[in-house]
């Protein structure tokens, strides 16, 4: 038993010790950019970043718990609005990057900043013998009947941002293509990976409301999955970027925070198909100013949360 | 009492309250006042409404119920015969057979729903091999109960084999001496004196049913089909976060498995089943002769549906280049397997990580909780039926919500010091969550040794330390292993508190998995998959052989 003991306090002692003069970065996806930064970031400064990686609601679910005493310094989640809900509760650290000049107004704030954008898509198995689909409504034609699927509001944030989106652009007319696509058979089955997982293997042939970036890599990995953006409009999700008020270490976190919006920070960022930040920086697919962007209100569409997701739930899911 | 004994039950009474109790607690404060994870104790009982506001509660705990009750039956048809068959026969390769259904432990049960959903879904595998598909059946009720059945099938397996195989042939040799037939003697001796360890194993598959969230999460949601686990999920894993209201479900599932427990505690304690009185065992078991190989049949058939074909999937799509390229000779290649073999990848370390923390929580489970079994069943006083029921709370619990417990508990700004933040915290969190395993296999162990056995041995002048050592923990051994294998199995792939709880930097086999199924892709997720399974497996395997190496007299009561 004693050498159990040993074994649990030198495992815990390792880990306690390297806390003291370190970064702790809890970020959403996505998968290896995280590690990556703080790689790159070591190698830069000496400064180790221990990094949590899960997603948005699984890093919010932690902080939460969290906060009574908080373990993280700097946050990258891939909502928006827990970035304003958060300094909301003066829990963010006021800070200006130098970088972020370069970052269009709307996706900075005296307390975050975007690391990075992602936009909502259709994802079209290419394979899928179905016609190739252009606006978010094809996907309500006879010819994808029961083979279309999109993430769960609830469960995705995005897929949240996109039906309020399309609500802000098209009033009720977003509610009646809802309900022609569950009229259709198009299935909610949980969050962005459960949506599109399907349509790789065929089984069904689109997504409605893809997370363009997580697309875009599969396709590179070989996939036949093909990213459409439909001219008529679609909505952009920035990651804010944060640090927590209660940092015991804020020029470390300072210095974190300038790398991720760094040059070699941003070209971190665009390797796995986000859009960077930065206008000045070139990204791997389509850029924030070629799609055609919906603006949405995110202070008065978070308050109606709760009422628009009873309202899909309603149109789609409880058809 | 004398002073060892005393010293023993608080040890383990305190271990219990810091592994189980602490957390508890906090998720009930939780639940009481919803700003007390900040600090704050204002609002007493103002989320209790979440209770009357809609009647989808009522729903989930009725599907839940009903989604548990299936399984059970599942479990029952496809474990009970095996297990009785490896309980009282001499089964070829019967340690090898203990292995084989030891791996749908070893298997992510969201891993394990996703390679069904490959295998049936349209245009799956089965479609690619032979033209039809079975989404019909997958996505309903009775695909979720099916899916989660080979889950969970192995715990009655273990429990049925142990318990028949310690009541041995000896039993019910008796009874045929008296002129019973050998069915009359199965079902009126050997069948009733094993029901305490079949209730114990069908009490943790009730438990587990219903706080399993893999499957029902890929399943269910297709299906329309609510369980509370996803309801507290939700709550947990969607900004804006609702502890208070996750804790309140956890606080009703808790309720549910409490009374679950209270009816198998009825079962097992309305009489004596005692079956080890120390008398001298013919430990020969039955052989099969002309049965053999419809025997085999059967065994193979159970393997096959509840661990080679997923078990395939898996292995299968890890060597697929694109999952859109089909079951293409040319689509398979190694390629998903580099990123987890380069120097110094994180995988490897995850693997370290999970493999350590596996084996601390298996030994630490199984002292803890050797010792709990023990003071519930042979001690005296009030605490010990508390100490039975706080030991199968965290079967009641989500893996999430204990984990959140364990954050408030453990994170609070008034300890000096603290083990969160360290890997210390996940052994802890492991420990509390698989601490019902020992505990629930040892009591149903416990109850068919003879107390007259302990009191031979003291009135022959060995202490109480003594007895322990020598006559009881040897005779609490079989069940007490098969328990740590259950343990080591389930934590070395344990997900959900690794999530919660792992310090920044730090991976498990389950959270790096996760990730890359999540975020990265599904084939590099399923092959690590394959690997910890490879590995673990083949640890379970050799620690096996070794114990029939050490003589099965020694380890099979």
């Amino acid at each position: 038993m004693l050498r159990t003991a040993t074994l649990v306090a030198s495992l815990g002692f390792g880990v306690s010790i390297a806390q003291a003069d370190t970064l702790t970065f809890y970020t959403a996806g996505p998968g290896g950019l995280a590690d990556a930064l703080a790689e790159a970031f070591e190698a830069e400064t000496g400064i180790r970043v221990n990094v949590f990686q899960a997603t948005t609601g699984q890093v919010m679910a932690r902080l939460e718990a969290e906060e009574s005493n908080p373990q993280a310094d700097v946050v990258v989640s891939a909502s928006w609005g827990s970035a304003e809900d958060m300094h909301e509760r003066g829990l963010l650290r006021e800070y200006t990057s130098p970088h972020a000049e370069n970052v269009p107004d709307f996706l900075t704030h005296s307390h975050y900043a975007a690391q990075g954008i992602s936009a909502l898509a259709i994802a079209w198995n290419t394979e899928s013998g179905t016609p190739q689909p252009s606006e978010w409504s094809d996907l309500a034609d006879e010819a994808y009947r029961d083979l279309v699927t999109m993430p769960d509001p609830a469960q995705s944030g995005s897929a949240f941002d996109l039906v309020a989106g399309l609500e802000a652009a098209m009033g009720d007319e977003a509610w009646e293509l809802l309900a022609a696509l569950a009229e259709n058979e198009m299935i909610v089955p949980g969050p962005n990976a459960a949506a599109l997982n399907p349509v790789l293997q065929g089984a069904k042939a689109a997504v409605f409301g893809a997370v363009d970036y997580i697309s875009y890599a599969r396709a590179d990995e070989g996939e036949t999955i093909e990213v459409i953006v439909p001219e008529s409009g679609t909505v952009i999700a920035p990651r804010p970027m944060m640090i927590l008020e209660s940092t015991a270490n804020p020029e470390a976190a300072q210095a974190f925070f300038d790398f991720v919006l760094s040059d070699a920070g941003q070209a971190l960022v665009a390797e796995t198909f986000l859009m960077p930040a930065r206008t000045d920086i070139e990204g791997r697919r389509p850029g924030i100013e070629d799609l055609n962007v919906i603006d949405i209100d995110t202070d008065a569409v978070a308050a109606r949360r709760d009422e628009i997701i009873a309202r899909f739930n309603e149109t789609v899911i409880d058809r | 009492m004398p002073r060892a004994a005393t010293v023993m039950t608080t040890a383990a009474a305190g271990a219990l309250i810091l592994l189980v109790g602490l957390p508890v607690l906090f998720i009930l404060l939780q639940a009481i006042f919803p700003e007390f994870a900040r600090g704050s104790l204002a609002d007493p009982f103002s989320k209790i409404v979440i209770l009357t506001e809609n009647d989808r509660l009522l729903v989930q705990t009725r599907n839940t119920l009903l989604l548990a009750g299936s399984v059970i039956i599942g479990c029952l048809i496809l474990g009970l015969p095996v297990g009785i068959l490896r309980g009282l026969c001499d089964i070829p390769g019967a340690r090898v057979w203990d292995v084989i259904f030891l791996i749908p432990f070893l298997i992510p049960p969201f891993i394990a729903a996703i390679a069904w959903m490959m295998l049936l879904q349209p245009r799956g595998y089965l479609f690619q091999l032979v033209g039809f598909d079975m989404a019909g059946f997958l996505f309903t009720f009775a695909g979720v109960a099916f899916v989660m059945t080979l889950n969970l099938f192995p715990l009655v397996y273990f429990a049925v084999s142990r318990a028949f195989e310690a009541v041995g042939g000896r039993f019910a040799a008796a009874a045929r001496v008296h002129g019973a037939g050998p069915v009359r003697a199965f079902l009126m001796i050997t069948l009733p004196l094993s029901i305490p360890a079949v209730a114990a194993s069908l009490l943790i598959v009730f438990a587990m049913s219903i706080e399993e969230f893999g499957t029902p999460a890929a399943l269910a949601a297709r299906t329309g089909f609510e369980v509370l686990v996803t309801g507290i999920y939700t709550r947990l894993s969607d900004w804006p976060i609702d502890l208070s209201g996750a804790a309140l479900g956890s606080v009703i599932l808790m309720l549910l498995v409490l009374a679950a427990f209270a009816i198998q505690n009825w079962i097992a304690t309305r009489r004596s089943y005692v079956s080890q009185t120390g008398k001298p065992a013919d430990a020969e078991k039955a052989q099969l002769g002309h049965w053999r190989w419809p025997v085999i049949g059967l065994f193979t058939l159970v393997a096959m549906i509840g661990v080679a074909i997923p078990l395939a999937t898996i292995v299968v799509t890890s060597f697929m280049g694109t999952i859109s390229g089909g079951l293409r000779l040319s689509n398979f290649d190694l390629r998903h397997y580099a990123p987890i073999f380069a120097t110094g990848s994180r995988a490897g370390q995850a693997l370290m990580t999970s493999g350590w923390l596996a084996v601390l929580t298996a030994f630490g489970t199984a002292l803890v909780g050797g010792v709990v079994a023990y003071i519930v069943v042979r001690g005296a006083g009030r605490g010990r039926a508390v100490m039975d029921g706080l030991s199968v709370l965290p079967n009641a619990i989500p893996a999430i919500v204990l984990a959140v417990g364990v954050i408030l508990a453990w994170n609070s700004p008034f300890l000096p010091v603290t083990l969160y933040g360290t890997a210390a915290i996940l052994l802890v969190a492991y420990i509390g969550i698989l601490l019902p395993y020992p505990i629930r296999y040892a009591v149903a162990r416990l109850r068919q040794i003879s107390g007259s056995l302990d009191d031979a041995a003291r009135v022959s002048g060995a202490s109480q330390g003594s007895t322990m050592r020598h006559i009881t923990l040897p005779l609490m051994a079989p069940s007490l292993i098969a328990a740590m294998m259950l343990v080591f199995a389930i934590a070395s792939r344990e997900l959900v508190a690794s999530i919660m709880l792992a310090p920044a930097g730090m991976r498990t086999v389950g959270t790096f998995v996760f990730a890359q199924f999540e975020q990265g892709s599904v084939q590099t997720g399923m092959a690590m998959s394959v690997i910890a399974i490879a590995i673990t497996s083949t640890i379970l395997l050799v620690v096996n052989l070794w114990l029939v190496r050490q003589g099965g007299n020694a380890f099979s009561g």
